[in-house]
Protein backbone atom coordinates (compact mmCIF):
# COMPACT_ATOMS: atom_id res chain seq x y z
CA UNK A 1 0.00 0.00 0.00
CA UNK A 2 1.14 3.52 -0.81
CA UNK A 3 1.75 5.56 2.30
CA UNK A 4 -0.21 8.79 2.32
CA UNK A 5 1.67 12.03 2.87
CA UNK A 6 1.08 15.77 3.11
CA UNK A 7 2.39 17.65 0.09
CA UNK A 8 2.22 21.28 -0.98
CA UNK A 9 1.10 21.79 -4.55
CA UNK A 10 -0.37 24.48 -6.76
CA UNK A 11 -3.56 25.21 -8.61
CA UNK A 12 -2.80 24.68 -12.30
CA UNK A 13 -6.30 25.37 -13.56
CA UNK A 14 -9.70 26.29 -12.14
CA UNK A 15 -12.41 25.85 -14.73
CA UNK A 16 -15.95 27.04 -14.03
CA UNK A 17 -18.32 24.35 -15.33
CA UNK A 18 -21.40 26.47 -14.59
CA UNK A 19 -24.13 26.28 -11.96
CA UNK A 20 -21.62 26.12 -9.06
CA UNK A 21 -19.56 23.26 -10.50
CA UNK A 22 -15.79 23.69 -10.84
CA UNK A 23 -12.99 21.55 -12.14
CA UNK A 24 -9.69 22.12 -10.34
CA UNK A 25 -6.33 20.78 -11.47
CA UNK A 26 -3.42 20.60 -9.02
CA UNK A 27 0.25 19.98 -9.70
CA UNK A 28 3.02 19.15 -9.62
CA UNK A 29 1.83 16.41 -7.30
CA UNK A 30 4.37 13.63 -6.84
CA UNK A 31 1.71 11.11 -5.91
CA UNK A 32 -0.54 11.69 -8.94
CA UNK A 33 0.38 8.38 -10.53
CA UNK A 34 -0.30 6.54 -7.26
CA UNK A 35 -3.93 7.69 -7.08
CA UNK A 36 -6.44 4.98 -7.90
CA UNK A 37 -10.11 5.41 -8.88
CA UNK A 38 -12.23 5.72 -5.75
CA UNK A 39 -9.42 7.24 -3.70
CA UNK A 40 -9.50 10.80 -2.48
CA UNK A 41 -7.24 13.64 -1.47
CA UNK A 42 -7.77 15.67 1.70
CA UNK A 43 -7.19 19.30 0.84
CA UNK A 44 -5.98 21.96 3.23
CA UNK A 45 -6.83 25.48 2.22
CA UNK A 46 -3.90 27.55 3.38
CA UNK A 47 -4.78 30.87 4.92
CA UNK A 48 -8.52 30.31 4.57
CA UNK A 49 -10.97 30.51 7.45
CA UNK A 50 -11.92 26.83 7.29
CA UNK A 51 -10.70 24.53 10.03
CA UNK A 52 -10.73 21.02 8.62
CA UNK A 53 -9.34 19.76 5.38
CA UNK A 54 -11.88 18.94 2.69
CA UNK A 55 -12.05 15.52 1.05
CA UNK A 56 -12.44 15.19 -2.74
CA UNK A 57 -12.45 12.11 -4.93
CA UNK A 58 -9.82 12.13 -7.61
CA UNK A 59 -11.58 12.76 -10.95
CA UNK A 60 -8.57 12.17 -13.16
CA UNK A 61 -4.80 12.16 -13.13
CA UNK A 62 -2.19 13.13 -15.67
CA UNK A 63 0.76 10.91 -14.86
CA UNK A 64 2.94 12.66 -17.46
CA UNK A 65 2.48 16.08 -15.86
CA UNK A 66 2.00 14.86 -12.27
CA UNK A 67 -1.36 16.56 -12.07
CA UNK A 68 -4.66 15.56 -10.52
CA UNK A 69 -8.13 16.86 -11.19
CA UNK A 70 -11.03 17.15 -8.80
CA UNK A 71 -14.55 18.36 -9.51
CA UNK A 72 -16.58 20.17 -6.89
CA UNK A 73 -19.93 21.81 -6.40
CA UNK A 74 -20.21 24.83 -4.14
CA UNK A 75 -22.29 23.69 -1.17
CA UNK A 76 -20.68 25.37 1.85
CA UNK A 77 -17.80 27.40 3.22
CA UNK A 78 -15.02 25.08 2.11
CA UNK A 79 -16.19 24.60 -1.43
CA UNK A 80 -16.87 28.34 -1.71
CA UNK A 81 -13.22 29.06 -0.90
CA UNK A 82 -12.11 26.39 -3.34
CA UNK A 83 -14.22 27.81 -6.14
CA UNK A 84 -12.29 31.06 -5.69
CA UNK A 85 -8.86 29.45 -6.03
CA UNK A 86 -6.75 30.77 -8.87
CA UNK A 87 -3.86 29.47 -10.92
CA UNK A 88 -0.71 29.50 -8.81
CA UNK A 89 -2.51 29.35 -5.43
CA UNK A 90 -0.90 27.00 -2.92
CA UNK A 91 -2.83 24.11 -1.39
CA UNK A 92 -1.71 21.13 0.68
CA UNK A 93 -2.86 17.67 -0.34
CA UNK A 94 -2.95 14.71 2.03
CA UNK A 95 -3.28 11.55 0.05
CA UNK A 96 -3.94 9.36 -1.72
CA UNK A 97 -6.42 8.10 0.86
CA UNK A 98 -9.09 5.45 1.07
CA UNK A 99 -9.87 2.10 -0.49
CA UNK A 100 -10.12 2.23 -4.31
CA UNK A 101 -12.71 0.56 -6.55
CA UNK A 102 -12.11 -3.05 -7.57
CA UNK A 103 -12.06 -3.09 -11.37
CA UNK A 104 -14.69 -5.22 -13.15
CA UNK A 105 -14.02 -8.60 -14.71
CA UNK A 106 -13.62 -8.89 -18.49
CA UNK A 107 -16.99 -10.52 -19.27
CA UNK A 108 -19.03 -8.03 -17.25
CA UNK A 109 -21.08 -5.11 -18.49
CA UNK A 110 -20.27 -2.12 -16.31
CA UNK A 111 -23.15 0.00 -15.15
CA UNK A 112 -22.03 3.41 -13.97
CA UNK A 113 -24.63 5.14 -11.83
CA UNK A 114 -23.63 8.74 -11.22
CA UNK A 115 -25.75 11.35 -9.49
CA UNK A 116 -24.91 15.05 -9.58
CA UNK A 117 -21.60 15.81 -7.93
CA UNK A 118 -21.07 12.06 -7.38
CA UNK A 119 -19.58 11.80 -10.85
CA UNK A 120 -15.83 12.44 -10.21
CA UNK A 121 -14.67 9.02 -8.91
CA UNK A 122 -16.72 7.30 -11.60
CA UNK A 123 -15.14 9.40 -14.35
CA UNK A 124 -11.71 8.37 -13.10
CA UNK A 125 -12.82 4.74 -12.92
CA UNK A 126 -14.02 4.78 -16.54
CA UNK A 127 -10.87 6.56 -17.78
CA UNK A 128 -8.79 3.92 -16.03
CA UNK A 129 -10.85 1.02 -17.35
CA UNK A 130 -10.53 2.26 -20.92
CA UNK A 131 -6.79 2.91 -20.51
CA UNK A 132 -6.51 -0.65 -19.28
CA UNK A 133 -8.08 -1.89 -22.52
CA UNK A 134 -11.70 -2.29 -21.48
CA UNK A 135 -14.14 -2.01 -24.41
CA UNK A 136 -16.08 1.26 -23.97
CA UNK A 137 -19.13 -0.44 -25.46
CA UNK A 138 -19.24 -2.61 -22.34
CA UNK A 139 -19.66 0.51 -20.19
CA UNK A 140 -23.12 2.00 -19.70
CA UNK A 141 -22.79 5.44 -18.13
CA UNK A 142 -26.00 6.49 -16.38
CA UNK A 143 -25.79 10.02 -15.08
CA UNK A 144 -28.65 11.62 -13.18
CA UNK A 145 -29.21 15.18 -12.04
CA UNK A 146 -31.94 17.64 -11.19
CA UNK A 147 -31.42 19.47 -14.45
CA UNK A 148 -29.13 19.54 -17.52
CA UNK A 149 -26.73 21.91 -15.71
CA UNK A 150 -26.04 19.15 -13.15
CA UNK A 151 -24.70 16.81 -15.83
CA UNK A 152 -21.12 18.05 -16.18
CA UNK A 153 -18.27 16.86 -18.40
CA UNK A 154 -20.76 15.62 -21.00
CA UNK A 155 -18.46 15.94 -24.00
CA UNK A 156 -15.66 14.09 -22.18
CA UNK A 157 -17.99 11.22 -21.33
CA UNK A 158 -19.29 10.99 -24.91
CA UNK A 159 -15.75 11.13 -26.30
CA UNK A 160 -14.82 8.02 -24.36
CA UNK A 161 -17.18 6.01 -26.52
CA UNK A 162 -19.29 4.67 -23.66
CA UNK A 163 -23.06 4.40 -23.86
CA UNK A 164 -24.06 7.68 -22.22
CA UNK A 165 -27.55 7.81 -20.72
CA UNK A 166 -28.29 11.09 -18.96
CA UNK A 167 -31.44 11.33 -16.85
CA UNK A 168 -32.80 14.57 -15.41
CA UNK A 169 -35.64 15.14 -13.00
CA UNK A 170 -36.92 18.12 -15.00
CA UNK A 171 -36.42 16.48 -18.38
CA UNK A 172 -34.04 19.17 -19.62
CA UNK A 173 -31.55 16.51 -20.76
CA UNK A 174 -31.99 12.85 -21.66
CA UNK A 175 -34.72 10.83 -19.99
CA UNK A 176 -37.06 12.37 -17.42
CA UNK A 177 -37.16 10.94 -13.91
CA UNK A 178 -34.78 9.39 -11.44
CA UNK A 179 -31.64 7.79 -12.78
CA UNK A 180 -32.12 4.56 -10.84
CA UNK A 181 -35.56 4.00 -12.47
CA UNK A 182 -33.81 3.83 -15.85
CA UNK A 183 -31.03 1.63 -14.48
CA UNK A 184 -33.70 -0.85 -13.40
CA UNK A 185 -35.39 -0.75 -16.80
CA UNK A 186 -32.05 -1.45 -18.43
CA UNK A 187 -31.43 -4.39 -16.12
CA UNK A 188 -34.85 -5.84 -16.87
CA UNK A 189 -34.32 -5.48 -20.62
CA UNK A 190 -31.01 -7.36 -20.48
CA UNK A 191 -31.53 -10.09 -17.97
CA UNK A 192 -28.92 -12.39 -19.52
CA UNK A 193 -25.96 -10.00 -19.24
CA UNK A 194 -23.47 -10.19 -16.38
CA UNK A 195 -23.41 -6.80 -14.76
CA UNK A 196 -21.32 -4.92 -12.26
CA UNK A 197 -22.57 -1.66 -10.77
CA UNK A 198 -20.52 1.33 -9.62
CA UNK A 199 -22.42 4.16 -7.97
CA UNK A 200 -21.75 7.54 -6.42
CA UNK A 201 -24.24 10.28 -5.74
CA UNK A 202 -26.73 11.67 -3.22
CA UNK A 203 -27.97 9.43 -0.36
CA UNK A 204 -31.31 8.58 -2.01
CA UNK A 205 -29.64 7.54 -5.24
CA UNK A 206 -27.05 5.47 -3.38
CA UNK A 207 -29.77 3.68 -1.45
CA UNK A 208 -31.79 2.98 -4.62
CA UNK A 209 -28.65 1.68 -6.37
CA UNK A 210 -27.78 -0.50 -3.39
CA UNK A 211 -31.35 -1.87 -3.39
CA UNK A 212 -31.16 -2.65 -7.13
CA UNK A 213 -27.93 -4.57 -6.62
CA UNK A 214 -29.48 -6.60 -3.83
CA UNK A 215 -32.79 -7.15 -5.65
CA UNK A 216 -31.19 -8.45 -8.85
CA UNK A 217 -28.14 -10.05 -7.26
CA UNK A 218 -25.72 -7.77 -9.07
CA UNK A 219 -22.33 -7.17 -7.47
CA UNK A 220 -20.92 -3.71 -7.31
CA UNK A 221 -19.54 -0.92 -5.25
CA UNK A 222 -20.65 2.45 -4.00
CA UNK A 223 -18.52 5.44 -3.11
CA UNK A 224 -19.79 7.27 -0.04
CA UNK A 225 -19.41 10.81 1.13
CA UNK A 226 -19.11 12.01 4.72
CA UNK A 227 -17.66 15.05 6.44
CA UNK A 228 -14.17 13.93 7.42
CA UNK A 229 -12.13 15.69 10.08
CA UNK A 230 -8.95 13.62 9.71
CA UNK A 231 -9.32 11.51 6.55
CA UNK A 232 -6.82 8.91 7.79
CA UNK A 233 -8.96 6.89 10.19
CA UNK A 234 -7.99 8.25 13.58
CA UNK A 235 -10.83 10.56 14.61
CA UNK A 236 -13.75 8.15 14.01
CA UNK A 237 -15.91 11.08 12.95
CA UNK A 238 -17.00 9.92 9.48
CA UNK A 239 -18.46 6.53 10.31
CA UNK A 240 -21.25 4.69 8.49
CA UNK A 241 -23.32 1.84 9.92
CA UNK A 242 -22.50 -1.64 8.65
CA UNK A 243 -25.31 -4.07 7.81
CA UNK A 244 -23.46 -6.65 9.88
CA UNK A 245 -23.48 -4.34 12.90
CA UNK A 246 -21.09 -1.69 14.15
CA UNK A 247 -19.58 1.17 12.23
CA UNK A 248 -16.95 1.55 9.53
CA UNK A 249 -14.84 4.61 8.85
CA UNK A 250 -15.77 6.12 5.48
CA UNK A 251 -12.27 7.57 5.11
CA UNK A 252 -10.24 4.48 5.93
CA UNK A 253 -12.47 1.43 5.49
CA UNK A 254 -14.12 3.16 2.51
CA UNK A 255 -15.05 5.47 0.86
CA UNK A 256 -15.79 2.57 -1.50
CA UNK A 257 -18.02 -0.13 -0.02
CA UNK A 258 -19.56 -3.23 -1.59
CA UNK A 259 -23.26 -3.22 -2.36
CA UNK A 260 -25.05 -4.57 0.71
CA UNK A 261 -22.19 -3.76 3.07
CA UNK A 262 -23.47 -0.55 4.64
CA UNK A 263 -26.79 0.79 5.90
CA UNK A 264 -27.88 3.57 3.56
CA UNK B 1 25.22 22.08 20.81
CA UNK B 2 21.88 20.35 20.29
CA UNK B 3 19.43 21.31 23.02
CA UNK B 4 18.15 18.54 25.25
CA UNK B 5 14.48 17.76 24.64
CA UNK B 6 14.25 14.93 27.14
CA UNK B 7 11.73 15.21 29.94
CA UNK B 8 10.87 12.95 32.84
CA UNK B 9 7.47 12.47 34.43
CA UNK B 10 7.04 10.30 37.51
CA UNK B 11 10.27 8.50 36.69
CA UNK B 12 9.30 7.75 33.09
CA UNK B 13 11.76 9.24 30.62
CA UNK B 14 10.49 10.70 27.36
CA UNK B 15 12.63 11.55 24.32
CA UNK B 16 10.81 14.87 24.05
CA UNK B 17 7.76 16.61 25.53
CA UNK B 18 5.48 16.01 22.52
CA UNK B 19 2.76 13.40 22.91
CA UNK B 20 -0.30 12.67 20.78
CA UNK B 21 -3.56 13.20 22.66
CA UNK B 22 -6.02 10.41 23.31
CA UNK B 23 -8.72 10.03 20.68
CA UNK B 24 -6.64 11.73 18.03
CA UNK B 25 -4.24 8.95 17.05
CA UNK B 26 -6.20 5.71 17.43
CA UNK B 27 -3.76 3.01 18.54
CA UNK B 28 -0.95 4.38 16.39
CA UNK B 29 -1.25 2.28 13.23
CA UNK B 30 -2.53 5.03 10.94
CA UNK B 31 -0.14 7.74 12.11
CA UNK B 32 2.80 5.35 11.73
CA UNK B 33 2.23 5.53 7.97
CA UNK B 34 2.88 9.27 8.07
CA UNK B 35 5.91 9.45 10.35
CA UNK B 36 7.95 7.11 12.57
CA UNK B 37 6.29 7.03 15.97
CA UNK B 38 9.77 6.98 17.51
CA UNK B 39 9.78 10.74 16.90
CA UNK B 40 7.15 11.14 19.61
CA UNK B 41 7.72 11.56 23.30
CA UNK B 42 4.72 9.31 23.79
CA UNK B 43 1.62 8.05 22.10
CA UNK B 44 -1.57 8.22 24.17
CA UNK B 45 -4.11 5.70 22.93
CA UNK B 46 -7.79 6.17 22.29
CA UNK B 47 -9.74 5.59 25.54
CA UNK B 48 -10.01 1.90 26.32
CA UNK B 49 -13.15 0.61 28.01
CA UNK B 50 -13.88 -2.79 29.54
CA UNK B 51 -16.14 -3.87 26.67
CA UNK B 52 -15.91 -2.70 23.05
CA UNK B 53 -18.06 0.34 22.26
CA UNK B 54 -19.41 1.24 18.83
CA UNK B 55 -19.82 4.91 19.75
CA UNK B 56 -22.67 7.28 18.96
CA UNK B 57 -24.63 7.52 15.73
CA UNK B 58 -23.15 9.95 13.19
CA UNK B 59 -22.83 12.87 12.84
CA UNK B 60 -20.29 12.74 15.64
CA UNK B 61 -18.19 15.76 14.71
CA UNK B 62 -18.82 19.32 13.61
CA UNK B 63 -16.50 22.07 12.49
CA UNK B 64 -16.68 25.26 14.55
CA UNK B 65 -14.79 28.54 14.55
CA UNK B 66 -11.18 27.68 15.33
CA UNK B 67 -11.97 24.17 16.41
CA UNK B 68 -14.36 21.27 16.38
CA UNK B 69 -17.04 19.56 18.41
CA UNK B 70 -17.04 15.84 18.87
CA UNK B 71 -19.24 13.29 20.52
CA UNK B 72 -17.67 10.06 19.32
CA UNK B 73 -18.95 8.27 22.42
CA UNK B 74 -15.75 6.42 23.39
CA UNK B 75 -15.85 4.14 20.36
CA UNK B 76 -13.06 1.63 20.97
CA UNK B 77 -12.13 -2.03 20.68
CA UNK B 78 -12.28 -2.83 24.41
CA UNK B 79 -9.42 -3.87 26.68
CA UNK B 80 -9.23 -7.53 25.57
CA UNK B 81 -8.97 -6.70 21.87
CA UNK B 82 -6.55 -3.89 22.69
CA UNK B 83 -4.22 -6.31 24.44
CA UNK B 84 -4.47 -9.01 21.78
CA UNK B 85 -4.66 -6.94 18.55
CA UNK B 86 -3.16 -3.52 19.22
CA UNK B 87 -0.34 -4.12 21.70
CA UNK B 88 1.69 -6.30 19.25
CA UNK B 89 1.96 -3.31 16.89
CA UNK B 90 2.72 -0.91 19.73
CA UNK B 91 5.42 -3.28 21.01
CA UNK B 92 7.39 -2.64 17.83
CA UNK B 93 7.25 1.15 18.25
CA UNK B 94 10.15 2.88 19.93
CA UNK B 95 8.13 5.40 21.86
CA UNK B 96 6.48 5.50 25.25
CA UNK B 97 2.93 4.19 25.31
CA UNK B 98 0.35 5.74 27.59
CA UNK B 99 -2.97 3.93 27.61
CA UNK B 100 -6.01 6.08 28.23
CA UNK B 101 -8.61 4.30 30.34
CA UNK B 102 -12.32 5.11 30.64
CA UNK B 103 -14.75 3.33 32.91
CA UNK B 104 -18.46 3.74 33.50
CA UNK B 105 -18.03 2.76 37.15
CA UNK B 106 -15.16 2.83 39.60
CA UNK B 107 -15.00 -0.96 39.41
CA UNK B 108 -14.56 -0.81 35.64
CA UNK B 109 -11.56 1.49 35.98
CA UNK B 110 -10.06 -0.99 38.43
CA UNK B 111 -10.79 -4.00 36.18
CA UNK B 112 -9.26 -2.40 33.09
CA UNK B 113 -6.17 -1.15 34.92
CA UNK B 114 -5.62 -4.54 36.55
CA UNK B 115 -5.48 -6.12 33.10
CA UNK B 116 -3.17 -3.45 31.76
CA UNK B 117 -0.85 -3.93 34.72
CA UNK B 118 0.31 -7.25 33.28
CA UNK B 119 1.17 -5.66 29.93
CA UNK B 120 4.83 -4.74 29.75
CA UNK B 121 4.37 -2.41 26.78
CA UNK B 122 2.19 -0.02 28.77
CA UNK B 123 4.46 2.63 30.26
CA UNK B 124 1.77 4.65 32.01
CA UNK B 125 -1.97 4.96 32.09
CA UNK B 126 -4.01 8.09 31.78
CA UNK B 127 -7.38 7.98 33.49
CA UNK B 128 -10.07 9.64 31.43
CA UNK B 129 -12.02 11.15 34.32
CA UNK B 130 -13.44 13.76 32.05
CA UNK B 131 -15.15 12.49 28.89
CA UNK B 132 -18.17 14.75 28.35
CA UNK B 133 -19.71 12.44 25.76
CA UNK B 134 -21.09 9.48 27.66
CA UNK B 135 -24.03 9.26 30.01
CA UNK B 136 -22.26 7.30 32.72
CA UNK B 137 -18.83 7.35 34.37
CA UNK B 138 -16.14 9.63 33.01
CA UNK B 139 -17.06 13.17 33.76
CA UNK B 140 -19.43 12.19 36.56
CA UNK B 141 -16.41 11.00 38.52
CA UNK B 142 -14.11 13.72 37.28
CA UNK B 143 -16.24 16.65 38.44
CA UNK B 144 -16.47 15.34 42.00
CA UNK B 145 -13.30 15.71 44.12
CA UNK B 146 -14.16 12.83 46.47
CA UNK B 147 -14.94 10.41 43.63
CA UNK B 148 -11.82 11.49 41.76
CA UNK B 149 -9.70 10.74 44.79
CA UNK B 150 -11.43 7.41 45.42
CA UNK B 151 -11.06 6.26 41.81
CA UNK B 152 -7.37 7.04 41.67
CA UNK B 153 -6.70 5.39 45.03
CA UNK B 154 -8.46 2.25 43.82
CA UNK B 155 -6.58 2.20 40.51
CA UNK B 156 -3.22 2.74 42.20
CA UNK B 157 -3.80 -0.46 44.19
CA UNK B 158 -3.96 -2.57 41.02
CA UNK B 159 -1.66 -0.69 38.66
CA UNK B 160 2.01 -0.50 39.62
CA UNK B 161 3.29 1.96 37.01
CA UNK B 162 2.60 5.71 37.10
CA UNK B 163 -0.96 6.98 36.74
CA UNK B 164 -1.94 10.24 35.07
CA UNK B 165 -5.33 11.77 35.86
CA UNK B 166 -6.84 13.62 32.89
CA UNK B 167 -8.93 16.47 34.15
CA UNK B 168 -12.06 18.11 32.84
CA UNK B 169 -12.35 21.87 32.36
CA UNK B 170 -16.10 21.58 32.95
CA UNK B 171 -15.81 22.20 36.69
CA UNK B 172 -16.09 25.12 39.09
CA UNK B 173 -12.50 24.75 40.24
CA UNK B 174 -10.03 22.55 38.40
CA UNK B 175 -7.53 23.15 41.21
CA UNK B 176 -9.91 21.41 43.65
CA UNK B 177 -10.03 18.36 41.41
CA UNK B 178 -6.28 18.45 40.84
CA UNK B 179 -5.68 18.46 44.58
CA UNK B 180 -8.10 15.56 45.01
CA UNK B 181 -6.21 13.62 42.34
CA UNK B 182 -2.99 14.35 44.18
CA UNK B 183 -4.48 13.08 47.44
CA UNK B 184 -5.66 9.96 45.63
CA UNK B 185 -2.09 9.21 44.63
CA UNK B 186 -1.96 10.34 41.00
CA UNK B 187 1.58 10.63 39.66
CA UNK B 188 0.82 13.33 37.11
CA UNK B 189 -2.06 15.40 35.76
CA UNK B 190 -3.06 16.02 32.16
CA UNK B 191 -5.36 18.89 31.26
CA UNK B 192 -7.61 19.84 29.73
CA UNK B 193 -10.12 17.46 28.22
CA UNK B 194 -12.68 19.00 25.84
CA UNK B 195 -15.00 21.83 26.81
CA UNK B 196 -18.71 21.02 26.67
CA UNK B 197 -20.36 22.78 23.78
CA UNK B 198 -22.86 22.39 20.98
CA UNK B 199 -23.90 23.75 17.60
CA UNK B 200 -27.29 23.84 15.89
CA UNK B 201 -28.23 23.93 12.21
CA UNK B 202 -30.45 27.01 11.73
CA UNK B 203 -32.11 25.36 8.69
CA UNK B 204 -33.13 22.02 10.22
CA UNK B 205 -33.19 23.18 13.88
CA UNK B 206 -31.21 20.03 14.64
CA UNK B 207 -28.07 19.91 16.79
CA UNK B 208 -25.07 19.17 14.60
CA UNK B 209 -24.28 16.10 16.73
CA UNK B 210 -26.71 13.24 17.42
CA UNK B 211 -25.59 13.31 21.05
CA UNK B 212 -27.00 16.88 21.05
CA UNK B 213 -23.82 18.24 22.61
CA UNK B 214 -20.14 17.42 22.48
CA UNK B 215 -16.66 18.43 23.45
CA UNK B 216 -15.01 21.48 21.94
CA UNK B 217 -11.34 21.08 21.01
CA UNK B 218 -8.78 22.85 18.86
CA UNK B 219 -7.22 26.32 18.94
CA UNK B 220 -10.47 27.82 20.26
CA UNK B 221 -9.85 26.26 23.70
CA UNK B 222 -6.14 27.01 24.02
CA UNK B 223 -6.50 30.11 26.24
CA UNK B 224 -8.80 28.18 28.60
CA UNK B 225 -6.33 25.32 28.78
CA UNK B 226 -3.37 27.61 29.39
CA UNK B 227 -5.07 29.39 32.28
CA UNK B 228 -5.99 26.05 33.84
CA UNK B 229 -2.48 24.64 33.43
CA UNK B 230 -1.15 27.78 35.08
CA UNK B 231 -3.62 27.49 37.98
CA UNK B 232 -2.93 23.81 38.56
CA UNK B 233 0.85 24.22 38.28
CA UNK B 234 0.74 27.06 40.79
CA UNK B 235 -1.32 25.12 43.32
CA UNK B 236 -0.25 21.51 42.94
CA UNK B 237 3.04 19.64 43.19
CA UNK B 238 2.31 17.07 40.49
CA UNK B 239 3.85 17.33 37.03
CA UNK B 240 1.39 18.70 34.48
CA UNK B 241 0.87 17.61 30.87
CA UNK B 242 -0.74 20.45 28.92
CA UNK B 243 -3.47 19.78 26.36
CA UNK B 244 -5.71 22.12 24.39
CA UNK B 245 -5.43 23.45 20.86
CA UNK B 246 -1.68 22.99 20.45
CA UNK B 247 -0.84 23.39 16.76
CA UNK B 248 2.70 24.81 16.67
CA UNK B 249 5.96 24.96 18.63
CA UNK B 250 4.95 28.42 19.88
CA UNK B 251 1.83 26.91 21.46
CA UNK B 252 4.06 24.30 23.13
CA UNK B 253 6.29 27.02 24.55
CA UNK B 254 3.29 28.83 26.02
CA UNK B 255 2.20 25.65 27.81
CA UNK B 256 5.70 24.92 29.09
CA UNK B 257 6.07 28.48 30.37
CA UNK B 258 2.77 28.10 32.22
CA UNK B 259 4.07 25.00 33.95
CA UNK B 260 3.52 22.00 31.70
CA UNK B 261 6.37 19.47 31.66
CA UNK B 262 5.04 17.94 28.46
CA UNK B 263 2.15 18.51 26.07
CA UNK B 264 -0.29 16.53 23.99
CA UNK B 265 -1.20 17.43 20.43
CA UNK B 266 -4.74 16.45 19.50
CA UNK B 267 -7.05 18.09 17.02
CA UNK B 268 -4.10 19.54 15.06
CA UNK B 269 -3.28 15.96 13.99
CA UNK B 270 -6.51 15.92 11.99
CA UNK B 271 -5.28 18.81 9.89
CA UNK B 272 -1.54 18.05 9.78
CA UNK B 273 -1.04 14.43 10.80
CA UNK B 274 2.74 14.83 10.80
CA UNK B 275 2.63 18.03 12.91
CA UNK B 276 4.52 16.46 15.87
CA UNK B 277 7.61 16.13 13.67
CA UNK B 278 7.42 19.80 12.66
CA UNK B 279 6.81 20.91 16.24
CA UNK B 280 9.83 18.98 17.52
CA UNK B 281 12.02 20.43 14.75
CA UNK B 282 10.86 23.99 15.42
CA UNK B 283 11.08 23.61 19.20
CA UNK B 284 14.71 22.52 18.82
CA UNK B 285 15.33 25.57 16.64
CA UNK B 286 13.78 27.88 19.23
CA UNK B 287 15.87 26.44 22.07
CA UNK B 288 19.02 26.83 20.00
CA UNK B 289 18.19 30.40 19.10
CA UNK B 290 17.50 31.26 22.73
CA UNK B 291 20.65 29.38 23.79
CA UNK B 292 18.70 27.16 26.16
CA UNK B 293 20.32 23.86 27.06
CA UNK B 294 17.17 21.98 27.93
CA UNK B 295 13.47 22.20 27.22
CA UNK B 296 13.02 21.90 31.00
CA UNK B 297 14.46 25.42 31.31
CA UNK B 298 11.10 26.73 30.06
CA UNK B 299 8.83 24.94 32.52
CA UNK B 300 6.93 27.36 34.73
CA UNK B 301 9.06 30.31 33.66
CA UNK B 302 6.24 32.61 32.60
CA UNK B 303 7.21 36.12 33.69
CA UNK B 304 4.02 37.18 35.40
CA UNK B 305 3.07 40.78 36.13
Amino acid sequence: MIRPACEDTFVIKNRNLGNGYYSLTFGPYSRASECKPGQFVHIRLLGADVFFRRAFSVANVSTNNNEIEIILKVVGRGTKVMAGLRKGDLVNLLGPLGVPFKLPKKNETTLIVAGGIGVPPLLFLVYKMIRRGCDPKQIIFFYGGCSAVDIVKRSRIKKMGVTFLPVTEDGSLGETGLVTEFVEMYLLARRTDRFRIYGCGPPGMLKATNDLGLKYGIPGQLSLEAPMPCGIGVCLGCVVELTGGGYARVCRDGPVFDIGEVVL
Amino acid sequence: MTPDLKVSIAGVKFANPIMTASGCCGYGEELAQLFPLSKLGALVTKSITLKPRPGHRPPRTAETTGGMLNAIGLANVGVDCFLSDKVPFLSKQKTKVIVNVAGSTLQEYVDICARLNDCERVDMIELNLSCPNVDEGGMVLGVDPALTEKTITAVKKVFSKPVIAKLSPNVTSIVEIAKAAERGGADALSLINSVVGTAVDPETWRPRLTYNKGGLTGPAIKPIALAMVDAVYSNCRLPVIGIGGISSYRDVIEFLLCGATAVQVGTALFIEPDIPVKIIRDLTGYLKKRKLKSVCDLVGKVRKY
